[in-house]
Protein backbone atom coordinates (compact mmCIF):
# COMPACT_ATOMS: atom_id res chain seq x y z
CA UNK A 1 0.00 0.00 0.00
CA UNK A 2 0.98 2.95 -0.55
CA UNK A 3 1.12 5.69 2.12
CA UNK A 4 0.37 8.81 -0.30
CA UNK A 5 -3.01 6.95 -0.62
CA UNK A 6 -6.04 8.81 1.57
CA UNK A 7 -5.00 8.06 5.46
CA UNK A 8 -8.77 9.06 6.65
CA UNK A 9 -9.47 5.68 4.37
CA UNK A 10 -7.50 3.52 6.58
CA UNK A 11 -9.57 4.03 9.85
CA UNK A 12 -12.89 4.00 10.11
CA UNK A 13 -15.34 3.88 12.74
CA UNK A 14 -14.98 -0.60 13.39
CA UNK A 15 -11.91 -1.41 11.68
CA UNK A 16 -8.46 -0.35 10.32
CA UNK A 17 -6.59 -1.09 7.84
CA UNK A 18 -3.47 -3.36 8.36
CA UNK A 19 -1.25 -1.08 6.61
CA UNK A 20 -1.17 1.11 9.51
CA UNK A 21 0.84 -1.18 11.57
CA UNK A 22 3.13 -2.96 8.63
CA UNK A 23 3.70 0.30 6.11
CA UNK A 24 7.47 1.76 6.90
CA UNK A 25 5.89 4.72 4.84
CA UNK A 26 3.20 5.33 7.58
CA UNK A 27 5.46 5.02 10.47
CA UNK A 28 7.48 7.62 8.75
CA UNK A 29 4.41 9.64 8.82
CA UNK A 30 3.75 8.71 12.52
CA UNK A 31 7.16 9.90 13.26
CA UNK A 32 6.64 13.06 11.85
CA UNK A 33 2.87 13.91 12.73
CA UNK A 34 2.23 11.98 15.48
CA UNK A 35 5.50 11.89 17.29
CA UNK A 36 6.20 15.11 15.82
CA UNK A 37 3.46 16.98 17.45
CA UNK A 38 2.21 15.29 20.79
CA UNK A 39 3.08 15.76 24.40
CA UNK A 40 5.98 12.68 24.79
CA UNK A 41 6.92 11.75 28.34
CA UNK A 42 10.70 12.58 28.70
CA UNK A 43 10.92 10.89 32.21
CA UNK A 44 10.24 12.00 36.17
CA UNK A 45 11.64 14.63 38.16
CA UNK A 46 12.92 12.09 40.66
CA UNK A 47 15.37 10.96 38.24
CA UNK A 48 17.88 13.87 38.11
CA UNK A 49 17.59 14.92 41.89
CA UNK A 50 20.69 17.11 41.36
CA UNK A 51 22.60 19.27 39.21
CA UNK A 52 24.10 17.78 36.55
CA UNK A 53 22.11 14.66 36.40
CA UNK A 54 20.53 13.78 33.04
CA UNK A 55 18.10 11.00 31.77
CA UNK A 56 17.73 10.38 28.39
CA UNK A 57 14.96 9.79 26.47
CA UNK A 58 13.44 9.17 22.60
CA UNK A 59 10.88 11.52 20.92
CA UNK A 60 10.19 9.74 17.77
CA UNK A 61 13.34 9.19 16.65
CA UNK A 62 15.02 12.00 18.04
CA UNK A 63 17.92 11.41 21.04
CA UNK A 64 17.16 14.06 23.96
CA UNK A 65 17.80 14.02 27.75
CA UNK A 66 16.38 16.33 30.55
CA UNK A 67 18.78 17.23 32.82
CA UNK A 68 18.75 19.03 36.41
CA UNK A 69 20.73 23.00 35.73
CA UNK A 70 22.29 24.08 39.39
CA UNK A 71 19.26 26.07 39.96
CA UNK A 72 16.90 23.23 40.07
CA UNK A 73 15.60 23.85 36.56
CA UNK A 74 14.90 20.74 34.45
CA UNK A 75 16.11 21.42 30.75
CA UNK A 76 15.35 18.85 27.44
CA UNK A 77 17.63 18.97 25.30
CA UNK A 78 18.39 17.49 22.06
CA UNK A 79 21.70 15.14 22.51
CA UNK A 80 23.94 16.27 20.18
CA UNK A 81 26.82 19.01 20.01
CA UNK A 82 26.30 21.92 17.65
CA UNK A 83 30.08 21.69 16.82
CA UNK A 84 30.13 18.30 15.01
CA UNK A 85 27.81 16.84 16.15
CA UNK A 86 28.69 13.97 18.17
CA UNK A 87 26.26 12.83 20.94
CA UNK A 88 26.71 14.55 24.19
CA UNK A 89 25.69 12.02 26.94
CA UNK A 90 26.22 8.23 27.03
CA UNK A 91 24.03 6.39 29.59
CA UNK A 92 20.64 5.99 29.92
CA UNK A 93 21.01 7.94 33.48
CA UNK A 94 23.96 9.94 34.80
CA UNK A 95 25.86 13.01 36.05
CA UNK A 96 27.46 15.51 33.21
CA UNK A 97 29.26 17.26 36.09
CA UNK A 98 29.08 21.23 36.38
CA UNK A 99 28.90 21.89 32.59
CA UNK A 100 28.26 18.90 29.43
CA UNK A 101 31.37 18.72 27.75
CA UNK A 102 31.01 16.96 24.44
CA UNK A 103 33.95 14.57 24.35
CA UNK A 104 35.13 15.05 20.84
CA UNK A 105 36.75 18.64 21.00
CA UNK A 106 35.97 19.43 24.52
CA UNK A 107 33.12 22.37 23.71
CA UNK A 108 31.13 22.60 26.89
CA UNK A 109 27.78 23.48 27.54
CA UNK A 110 25.49 25.10 30.73
CA UNK A 111 22.62 22.59 31.94
CA UNK A 112 20.50 24.95 29.99
CA UNK A 113 22.29 24.21 26.79
CA UNK A 114 23.80 27.44 26.57
CA UNK A 115 27.55 27.58 25.49
CA UNK A 116 29.76 27.98 28.53
CA UNK A 117 32.88 27.76 26.19
CA UNK A 118 35.39 26.31 23.18
CA UNK A 119 38.82 25.44 23.42
CA UNK A 120 41.41 27.91 21.76
CA UNK A 121 38.89 30.39 20.99
CA UNK A 122 41.18 32.97 19.66
CA UNK A 123 40.63 30.86 16.58
CA UNK A 124 37.32 31.70 15.87
CA UNK A 125 38.34 35.71 16.11
CA UNK A 126 36.83 37.44 13.11
CA UNK A 127 34.41 34.73 11.82
CA UNK A 128 31.00 34.13 12.10
CA UNK A 129 31.15 32.22 15.21
CA UNK A 130 28.97 33.75 17.79
CA UNK A 131 28.21 32.76 21.29
CA UNK A 132 25.01 34.67 21.48
CA UNK A 133 23.89 32.76 18.15
CA UNK A 134 21.75 29.62 19.35
CA UNK A 135 23.00 27.57 16.61
CA UNK A 136 25.86 27.64 18.76
CA UNK A 137 24.35 26.21 21.73
CA UNK A 138 22.58 22.75 22.24
CA UNK A 139 18.95 22.69 20.31
CA UNK A 140 16.39 22.73 23.32
CA UNK A 141 13.19 20.96 22.61
CA UNK A 142 10.86 23.25 21.59
CA UNK A 143 8.34 22.54 24.48
CA UNK A 144 8.37 21.13 27.83
CA UNK A 145 6.21 20.74 30.88
CA UNK A 146 5.68 18.65 33.49
CA UNK A 147 2.66 17.71 35.81
CA UNK A 148 3.04 16.80 39.17
CA UNK A 149 6.73 15.74 38.41
CA UNK A 150 6.16 13.63 34.86
CA UNK A 151 8.01 15.97 32.38
CA UNK A 152 7.03 15.90 29.02
CA UNK A 153 7.94 17.47 25.95
CA UNK A 154 6.64 18.39 22.49
CA UNK A 155 9.17 18.50 18.98
CA UNK A 156 6.15 21.14 17.73
CA UNK A 157 6.63 24.90 18.95
CA UNK A 158 3.08 25.58 18.68
CA UNK A 159 0.20 23.51 19.79
CA UNK A 160 -2.25 23.01 22.99
CA UNK A 161 -0.39 22.88 26.37
CA UNK A 162 0.09 19.95 28.64
CA UNK A 163 -2.86 19.91 30.83
CA UNK A 164 -5.05 20.33 27.54
CA UNK A 165 -3.50 17.62 26.13
CA UNK A 166 -3.90 15.18 29.26
CA UNK A 167 -7.48 16.48 29.63
CA UNK A 168 -9.27 13.30 31.69
CA UNK A 169 -6.53 11.43 31.85
CA UNK A 170 -4.75 13.71 34.23
CA UNK A 171 -6.91 11.54 37.43
CA UNK A 172 -5.15 9.04 36.88
CA UNK A 173 -1.64 11.08 37.53
CA UNK A 174 -3.16 12.85 40.83
CA UNK A 175 -3.93 9.59 42.17
CA UNK A 176 -0.79 7.61 40.95
CA UNK A 177 0.43 10.73 43.41
CA UNK A 178 -2.19 11.05 45.60
CA UNK A 179 -1.72 7.23 46.86
CA UNK A 180 1.77 8.75 48.16
CA UNK A 181 1.04 10.36 51.54
CA UNK A 182 3.32 12.87 50.60
CA UNK A 183 1.66 13.51 47.56
CA UNK A 184 4.51 12.94 45.02
CA UNK A 185 6.02 10.24 43.75
CA UNK A 186 9.65 9.00 43.07
CA UNK A 187 11.30 6.10 40.36
CA UNK A 188 13.38 3.91 42.09
CA UNK A 189 14.27 -0.08 42.47
CA UNK A 190 15.93 -0.27 38.69
CA UNK A 191 14.16 -0.40 35.09
CA UNK A 192 13.23 -3.59 32.76
CA UNK A 193 13.82 -2.55 29.32
CA UNK A 194 12.36 -5.34 26.50
CA UNK A 195 12.15 -5.20 23.20
CA UNK A 196 8.93 -6.06 21.08
CA UNK A 197 9.40 -7.38 17.38
CA UNK A 198 6.15 -5.69 16.68
CA UNK A 199 4.33 -2.39 15.87
CA UNK A 200 4.18 0.08 18.64
CA UNK A 201 0.25 0.58 18.37
CA UNK A 202 -0.09 -3.11 18.96
CA UNK A 203 0.78 -2.91 22.41
CA UNK A 204 -0.92 0.08 22.90
CA UNK A 205 -4.06 -1.31 22.05
CA UNK A 206 -3.25 -4.50 24.29
CA UNK A 207 -3.12 -2.12 27.05
CA UNK A 208 -6.89 -1.50 27.82
CA UNK A 209 -7.63 -5.09 25.98
CA UNK A 210 -10.30 -7.21 28.29
CA UNK A 211 -10.35 -10.10 25.97
CA UNK A 212 -6.97 -11.09 25.65
CA UNK A 213 -6.07 -12.15 29.31
CA UNK A 214 -8.39 -15.46 29.66
CA UNK A 215 -6.59 -16.88 26.22
CA UNK A 216 -3.24 -14.89 25.60
CA UNK A 217 -2.01 -15.73 29.41
CA UNK A 218 -4.49 -19.51 30.01
CA UNK A 219 -0.36 -21.16 30.42
CA UNK A 220 0.11 -18.89 33.00
CA UNK A 221 -2.95 -18.51 35.04
CA UNK A 222 -3.46 -22.35 34.95
CA UNK A 223 0.07 -22.64 36.52
CA UNK A 224 -1.03 -20.50 39.08
CA UNK A 225 -3.69 -22.31 39.88
CA UNK A 226 -2.36 -25.69 39.52
CA UNK A 227 0.60 -24.36 42.34
CA UNK A 228 -2.46 -22.99 44.38
CA UNK A 229 -4.33 -26.07 44.63
CA UNK A 230 -0.75 -27.97 45.52
CA UNK A 231 -0.71 -25.55 48.51
CA UNK A 232 -1.93 -26.37 52.17
CA UNK A 233 -6.06 -26.77 51.48
CA UNK A 234 -7.94 -23.58 52.89
CA UNK A 235 -5.15 -21.07 52.86
CA UNK A 236 -5.68 -17.62 51.09
CA UNK A 237 -4.37 -17.35 47.60
CA UNK A 238 -0.20 -15.64 47.58
CA UNK A 239 -0.12 -12.62 46.43
CA UNK A 240 2.62 -13.60 43.85
CA UNK A 241 -0.06 -15.94 42.25
CA UNK A 242 -3.10 -13.73 42.99
CA UNK A 243 -1.23 -11.31 40.15
CA UNK A 244 -0.81 -14.06 37.73
CA UNK A 245 -4.16 -15.79 38.47
CA UNK A 246 -5.91 -12.82 37.90
CA UNK A 247 -5.61 -12.41 34.09
CA UNK A 248 -7.82 -15.92 34.54
CA UNK A 249 -11.38 -14.24 35.20
CA UNK A 250 -14.13 -15.08 33.42
CA UNK A 251 -15.48 -12.59 30.53
CA UNK A 252 -18.35 -11.30 33.09
CA UNK A 253 -15.78 -10.41 35.65
CA UNK A 254 -14.53 -7.94 32.58
CA UNK A 255 -17.55 -6.60 31.39
CA UNK A 256 -18.27 -5.14 34.52
CA UNK A 257 -15.34 -2.61 35.06
CA UNK A 258 -15.10 0.51 33.56
CA UNK A 259 -13.84 1.67 30.25
CA UNK A 260 -13.16 5.58 29.27
CA UNK A 261 -11.64 7.33 27.07
CA UNK A 262 -10.32 10.59 26.47
CA UNK A 263 -9.57 13.20 23.63
CA UNK A 264 -6.13 12.12 22.29
CA UNK A 265 -6.29 8.17 22.55
CA UNK A 266 -5.66 8.21 26.73
CA UNK A 267 -7.92 6.03 28.46
CA UNK A 268 -8.23 3.84 31.35
CA UNK A 269 -10.10 0.80 32.88
CA UNK A 270 -11.16 0.08 36.27
CA UNK A 271 -9.01 -2.14 38.74
CA UNK A 272 -9.01 -5.91 37.95
CA UNK A 273 -8.11 -6.61 41.92
CA UNK A 274 -10.24 -6.44 45.02
CA UNK A 275 -10.13 -3.71 46.87
CA UNK A 276 -7.49 -4.64 49.08
CA UNK A 277 -7.72 -5.65 52.91
CA UNK A 278 -4.16 -7.30 53.74
CA UNK A 279 -1.60 -6.02 55.87
CA UNK A 280 0.56 -4.76 53.34
CA UNK A 281 -2.58 -1.88 51.98
CA UNK A 282 -3.81 -1.53 55.63
CA UNK A 283 -0.66 0.10 56.72
CA UNK A 284 -0.31 1.90 53.33
CA UNK A 285 -4.06 3.55 54.65
CA UNK A 286 -3.29 4.06 57.81
CA UNK A 287 -0.48 6.00 56.38
CA UNK A 288 -2.60 7.92 54.24
CA UNK A 289 -4.96 8.51 56.97
CA UNK A 290 -2.82 10.64 59.28
CA UNK A 291 -1.57 12.86 56.03
CA UNK A 292 -5.27 13.36 54.77
CA UNK A 293 -8.09 12.55 56.99
CA UNK A 294 -10.00 9.67 56.60
CA UNK A 295 -12.72 11.47 54.06
CA UNK A 296 -9.46 12.29 51.75
CA UNK A 297 -8.28 8.97 51.85
CA UNK A 298 -11.62 7.38 50.69
CA UNK A 299 -11.80 9.51 47.79
CA UNK A 300 -8.40 8.86 47.30
CA UNK A 301 -8.88 4.79 47.51
CA UNK A 302 -12.08 5.11 45.50
CA UNK A 303 -9.83 5.63 42.77
CA UNK A 304 -9.08 2.30 41.14
CA UNK A 305 -7.45 1.51 37.76
CA UNK A 306 -5.57 -1.12 35.97
CA UNK A 307 -3.87 0.08 33.11
CA UNK A 308 -4.44 3.94 32.44
CA UNK A 309 -3.00 5.10 28.68
CA UNK A 310 -1.34 8.42 28.03
CA UNK A 311 -1.36 7.82 24.03
CA UNK A 312 1.41 7.79 22.34
CA UNK A 313 3.96 7.22 25.03
CA UNK A 314 2.95 5.87 28.43
CA UNK A 315 0.95 3.63 30.55
CA UNK A 316 0.99 4.04 34.11
CA UNK A 317 -0.79 1.37 36.79
CA UNK A 318 -1.21 3.99 39.61
CA UNK A 319 -2.45 0.92 42.38
CA UNK A 320 0.67 -1.21 41.77
CA UNK A 321 3.23 1.97 41.29
CA UNK A 322 4.61 1.48 37.58
CA UNK A 323 5.11 3.48 34.51
CA UNK A 324 5.75 1.49 30.98
CA UNK A 325 6.93 3.85 28.39
CA UNK A 326 6.95 3.02 25.07
CA UNK A 327 9.04 3.97 22.31
CA UNK A 328 9.02 3.23 18.49
CA UNK A 329 12.35 2.18 17.00
CA UNK A 330 10.55 0.76 13.64
CA UNK A 331 7.75 -0.02 12.04
CA UNK A 332 7.99 -4.02 13.01
CA UNK A 333 10.14 -3.13 16.80
CA UNK A 334 9.31 -1.42 20.01
CA UNK A 335 11.19 -0.56 22.97
CA UNK A 336 9.31 -0.83 26.25
CA UNK A 337 10.96 0.44 29.39
CA UNK A 338 9.38 -0.85 32.58
CA UNK A 339 9.75 1.98 35.80
CA UNK A 340 8.26 1.10 39.44
CA UNK A 341 7.65 4.02 41.82
CA UNK A 342 8.08 4.87 45.63
CA UNK A 343 4.75 6.19 46.85
CA UNK A 344 7.11 9.05 49.01
CA UNK A 345 5.98 8.13 53.08
CA UNK A 346 4.00 4.99 52.44
CA UNK A 347 5.69 1.90 54.18
CA UNK A 348 8.66 0.36 52.48
CA UNK A 349 6.89 -2.87 52.05
CA UNK A 350 4.14 -0.89 49.65
CA UNK A 351 7.19 -0.18 47.30
CA UNK A 352 8.68 -4.03 47.81
CA UNK A 353 4.97 -5.15 46.47
CA UNK A 354 5.25 -2.73 43.54
CA UNK A 355 9.05 -4.55 42.72
CA UNK A 356 7.07 -8.12 43.30
CA UNK A 357 4.54 -6.99 40.96
CA UNK A 358 6.78 -5.77 38.30
CA UNK A 359 9.13 -9.31 38.07
CA UNK A 360 5.99 -11.69 38.33
CA UNK A 361 4.02 -9.69 35.83
CA UNK A 362 5.34 -7.21 34.05
CA UNK A 363 9.23 -8.24 33.50
CA UNK A 364 10.57 -9.94 29.91
CA UNK A 365 11.59 -12.99 32.54
CA UNK A 366 8.12 -13.29 33.88
CA UNK A 367 5.90 -16.00 33.31
CA UNK A 368 3.13 -13.73 31.75
CA UNK A 369 4.82 -11.16 29.55
CA UNK A 370 6.55 -13.89 27.14
CA UNK A 371 2.93 -15.05 26.19
CA UNK A 372 1.96 -10.85 25.35
CA UNK A 373 5.11 -10.88 23.46
CA UNK A 374 4.49 -13.57 21.36
CA UNK A 375 1.28 -12.50 20.36
CA UNK A 376 1.72 -9.29 19.22
CA UNK A 377 4.51 -10.94 16.97
CA UNK A 378 2.03 -13.24 15.57
CA UNK A 379 -0.29 -10.68 15.28
CA UNK A 380 2.44 -8.23 13.00
CA UNK A 381 3.21 -11.38 10.82
CA UNK A 382 -0.06 -12.30 10.36
CA UNK A 383 -0.83 -8.44 9.16
CA UNK A 384 1.66 -9.23 6.60
CA UNK A 385 0.29 -11.72 4.93
CA UNK A 386 -2.64 -11.40 2.34
CA UNK A 387 -4.63 -13.07 4.47
CA UNK A 388 -7.02 -10.03 4.48
CA UNK A 389 -6.44 -6.36 4.96
CA UNK A 390 -8.81 -5.24 7.81
CA UNK A 391 -8.42 -5.59 11.49
CA UNK A 392 -11.55 -5.77 13.56
CA UNK A 393 -12.68 -2.51 16.13
CA UNK A 394 -16.15 -4.16 16.48
CA UNK A 395 -16.66 -5.29 19.72
CA UNK A 396 -19.67 -3.04 21.45
CA UNK A 397 -19.00 -0.49 18.19
CA UNK A 398 -21.36 1.97 18.33
CA UNK A 399 -22.37 1.88 22.03
CA UNK A 400 -19.84 4.14 23.70
CA UNK A 401 -21.29 7.05 25.89
CA UNK A 402 -20.23 10.16 25.29
CA UNK A 403 -19.07 12.13 28.35
CA UNK A 404 -16.97 15.29 28.91
CA UNK A 405 -13.77 14.80 26.87
CA UNK A 406 -14.24 11.79 26.08
CA UNK A 407 -16.43 8.22 26.01
CA UNK A 408 -17.27 5.30 28.56
CA UNK A 409 -18.52 1.70 27.52
CA UNK A 410 -18.66 -1.99 29.40
CA UNK A 411 -14.96 -3.72 29.84
CA UNK A 412 -15.17 -5.56 27.37
CA UNK A 413 -15.94 -2.84 24.99
CA UNK A 414 -13.37 -1.98 22.05
CA UNK A 415 -13.69 1.36 22.69
CA UNK A 416 -9.73 2.52 23.88
CA UNK A 417 -8.68 0.74 20.59
CA UNK A 418 -11.02 2.77 18.63
CA UNK A 419 -10.46 5.65 20.85
CA UNK A 420 -6.68 5.66 20.39
CA UNK A 421 -7.17 5.14 16.33
CA UNK A 422 -9.36 8.32 16.32
CA UNK A 423 -6.26 10.43 18.08
CA UNK A 424 -4.22 8.62 15.23
CA UNK A 425 -6.43 9.66 12.36
CA UNK A 426 -6.56 13.35 14.00
CA UNK A 427 -2.44 13.40 14.23
CA UNK A 428 -1.87 12.16 10.79
CA UNK A 429 -4.58 14.19 9.14
CA UNK A 430 -3.13 17.31 10.84
CA UNK A 431 -0.18 17.18 8.97
CA UNK A 432 3.55 17.49 10.65
CA UNK A 433 4.05 19.08 14.17
CA UNK A 434 7.34 20.68 12.96
CA UNK B 1 41.58 -31.44 40.86
CA UNK B 2 40.75 -31.67 45.02
CA UNK B 3 38.54 -33.63 46.10
CA UNK B 4 35.50 -30.66 46.45
CA UNK B 5 36.20 -29.24 43.77
CA UNK B 6 35.41 -32.41 41.80
CA UNK B 7 33.10 -33.31 43.63
CA UNK B 8 30.78 -29.50 42.84
CA UNK B 9 32.28 -29.68 39.48
CA UNK B 10 29.93 -32.54 39.13
CA UNK B 11 27.16 -31.28 40.67
CA UNK B 12 27.51 -28.32 38.21
CA UNK B 13 27.55 -30.63 35.15
CA UNK B 14 24.80 -32.63 36.43
CA UNK B 15 22.32 -29.22 36.88
CA UNK B 16 23.38 -28.21 33.09
CA UNK B 17 22.33 -31.34 31.98
CA UNK B 18 19.28 -31.60 33.54
CA UNK B 19 18.37 -27.39 32.30
CA UNK B 20 19.51 -28.69 28.57
CA UNK B 21 17.20 -31.40 28.62
CA UNK B 22 14.20 -29.38 30.39
CA UNK B 23 14.04 -32.24 33.13
CA UNK B 24 12.71 -28.85 35.39
CA UNK B 25 11.04 -31.10 38.15
CA UNK B 26 14.71 -33.17 38.63
CA UNK B 27 15.61 -29.44 38.36
CA UNK B 28 13.68 -27.97 41.32
CA UNK B 29 14.14 -31.45 43.64
CA UNK B 30 18.08 -29.87 43.48
CA UNK B 31 17.05 -26.57 45.86
CA UNK B 32 16.74 -26.30 49.31
CA UNK B 33 13.24 -25.77 50.44
CA UNK B 34 14.12 -22.17 51.49
CA UNK B 35 16.65 -22.42 48.48
CA UNK B 36 16.48 -18.91 46.19
CA UNK B 37 17.01 -18.15 42.09
CA UNK B 38 17.87 -14.81 41.87
CA UNK B 39 19.09 -13.14 38.30
CA UNK B 40 19.96 -9.60 39.40
CA UNK B 41 18.77 -6.70 36.98
CA UNK B 42 21.84 -4.62 37.25
CA UNK B 43 26.25 -5.16 38.14
CA UNK B 44 25.15 -3.13 41.52
CA UNK B 45 22.41 -4.02 42.43
CA UNK B 46 22.09 -3.93 46.55
CA UNK B 47 19.02 -6.28 47.05
CA UNK B 48 16.10 -8.55 45.08
CA UNK B 49 13.82 -7.02 47.81
CA UNK B 50 14.34 -3.26 47.02
CA UNK B 51 15.23 -3.34 43.34
CA UNK B 52 13.61 -4.83 40.42
CA UNK B 53 15.42 -8.40 39.05
CA UNK B 54 15.33 -10.74 36.23
CA UNK B 55 15.17 -13.43 38.34
CA UNK B 56 14.15 -14.00 42.17
CA UNK B 57 12.17 -17.05 42.14
CA UNK B 58 11.14 -18.93 45.81
CA UNK B 59 10.23 -22.53 45.53
CA UNK B 60 6.96 -21.14 44.76
CA UNK B 61 7.54 -19.58 41.36
CA UNK B 62 10.01 -21.53 40.47
CA UNK B 63 7.36 -24.55 40.33
CA UNK B 64 4.92 -21.97 38.72
CA UNK B 65 7.24 -21.57 36.15
CA UNK B 66 7.95 -25.19 35.64
CA UNK B 67 4.54 -25.54 35.42
CA UNK B 68 4.07 -22.92 32.76
CA UNK B 69 6.82 -24.09 30.41
CA UNK B 70 4.69 -27.45 30.24
CA UNK B 71 1.68 -26.41 29.30
CA UNK B 72 -0.06 -27.23 26.06
CA UNK B 73 -1.00 -23.26 25.29
CA UNK B 74 1.81 -21.84 26.55
CA UNK B 75 2.22 -19.84 23.10
CA UNK B 76 6.02 -18.48 23.49
CA UNK B 77 6.76 -22.20 23.92
CA UNK B 78 5.28 -23.57 20.35
CA UNK B 79 8.03 -24.47 19.68
CA UNK B 80 9.63 -24.93 23.08
CA UNK B 81 13.07 -23.37 24.05
CA UNK B 82 15.89 -25.69 23.23
CA UNK B 83 19.19 -24.94 24.75
CA UNK B 84 22.77 -26.21 25.27
CA UNK B 85 25.05 -24.80 27.74
CA UNK B 86 28.54 -24.95 28.89
CA UNK B 87 29.90 -24.41 32.92
CA UNK B 88 33.57 -23.74 33.46
CA UNK B 89 36.00 -21.68 34.89
CA UNK B 90 34.69 -23.21 38.26
CA UNK B 91 35.97 -22.42 41.29
CA UNK B 92 35.31 -22.49 45.13
CA UNK B 93 35.34 -19.13 46.18
CA UNK B 94 34.46 -20.73 50.36
CA UNK B 95 34.25 -23.91 52.10
CA UNK B 96 32.99 -23.83 55.71
CA UNK B 97 31.82 -26.59 57.14
CA UNK B 98 28.65 -27.78 55.37
CA UNK B 99 28.03 -24.52 52.85
CA UNK B 100 30.27 -24.03 49.71
CA UNK B 101 30.13 -21.44 47.48
CA UNK B 102 31.19 -21.99 44.14
CA UNK B 103 31.62 -19.68 41.06
CA UNK B 104 31.64 -20.28 37.29
CA UNK B 105 31.03 -19.32 33.89
CA UNK B 106 28.86 -20.01 31.52
CA UNK B 107 27.74 -19.98 27.91
CA UNK B 108 24.37 -20.69 26.80
CA UNK B 109 23.05 -21.51 23.82
CA UNK B 110 19.15 -21.00 22.59
CA UNK B 111 17.23 -22.01 19.48
CA UNK B 112 13.78 -20.75 18.97
CA UNK B 113 11.45 -19.95 15.66
CA UNK B 114 14.85 -20.51 13.78
CA UNK B 115 16.75 -17.66 15.76
CA UNK B 116 19.74 -18.80 18.07
CA UNK B 117 20.42 -16.50 20.64
CA UNK B 118 23.71 -16.19 23.08
CA UNK B 119 23.86 -16.23 26.33
CA UNK B 120 26.70 -15.73 29.16
CA UNK B 121 28.00 -14.94 32.50
CA UNK B 122 28.61 -15.96 36.02
CA UNK B 123 26.36 -18.16 38.11
CA UNK B 124 27.49 -18.17 41.76
CA UNK B 125 25.98 -21.33 43.70
CA UNK B 126 25.66 -21.57 47.45
CA UNK B 127 25.60 -25.02 48.12
CA UNK B 128 24.84 -26.77 51.47
CA UNK B 129 25.75 -30.66 52.23
CA UNK B 130 22.53 -32.79 52.61
CA UNK B 131 21.94 -36.40 53.21
CA UNK B 132 21.02 -36.72 49.64
CA UNK B 133 24.05 -35.04 49.07
CA UNK B 134 24.58 -31.28 47.60
CA UNK B 135 21.45 -28.53 47.34
CA UNK B 136 21.22 -25.56 46.05
CA UNK B 137 20.34 -22.48 48.83
CA UNK B 138 20.78 -20.00 46.45
CA UNK B 139 21.55 -19.44 42.61
CA UNK B 140 23.11 -16.22 41.45
CA UNK B 141 22.97 -15.96 37.37
CA UNK B 142 24.95 -12.40 36.75
CA UNK B 143 24.49 -12.30 32.65
CA UNK B 144 26.54 -10.29 31.32
CA UNK B 145 23.73 -8.09 29.11
CA UNK B 146 21.67 -7.60 32.20
CA UNK B 147 21.70 -3.54 32.20
CA UNK B 148 20.36 -4.27 28.52
CA UNK B 149 17.24 -4.33 26.30
CA UNK B 150 16.24 -7.75 26.93
CA UNK B 151 14.18 -9.65 24.84
CA UNK B 152 12.33 -12.55 26.71
CA UNK B 153 13.53 -15.18 29.13
CA UNK B 154 11.30 -17.61 30.18
CA UNK B 155 13.41 -21.34 30.63
CA UNK B 156 15.91 -21.10 33.99
CA UNK B 157 18.97 -19.99 33.41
Amino acid sequence: MDAAQDLAGLVQPDRVHKSVYTDPAIFELEMARIFGRAWVYVGHDSQIPNAGDYHQALIGRESVFMVRAPDGAVHVLFNRCPHKGSKLVAFPDGNAGKFLRCPFHGWSFRCDGGLHSVPARAGYDGTAFDEANPDFSIRRVPRQASYRGFVFASLAADGEDLEMFLGGIRTSIDNFCDRAPQGEVEVAGGVFRVWQHSNWKIFFENLNDTSHPMVTHESSVNAARAEYKSLPAGGPMPFKLHIIEGNGEPYEFWDKLEMVGYDRGHSFMGAIFKPPTDPVSLAHIETLKAAYGEARTQEILQIQRHNSIIYPSCSPHTSFQQLRVIRPIAVDRTLVEIYTFRLKGAPPEVFQRAVVYANVVNSPSSNVMPDDIEVYNRAHEGLQTDGGDWVSLHRDAGRDRAIPGGFTANGLSELPMRNQFRAWAEYMSAGEGR
Amino acid sequence: MSGLLAEVSAFLFHEARLLDARRWHEWLELFTPDGMYWAPLTHDQPDPVNHVSLFYEDALLRDVRARRLEERRAWSQQPVTQAARIVGNIIVLSAQDDVVVVGSTFHMLEWRRQEHRMLGGQYTHTLRRSGEGWRIALKRIDLINREGVQDTLETFL
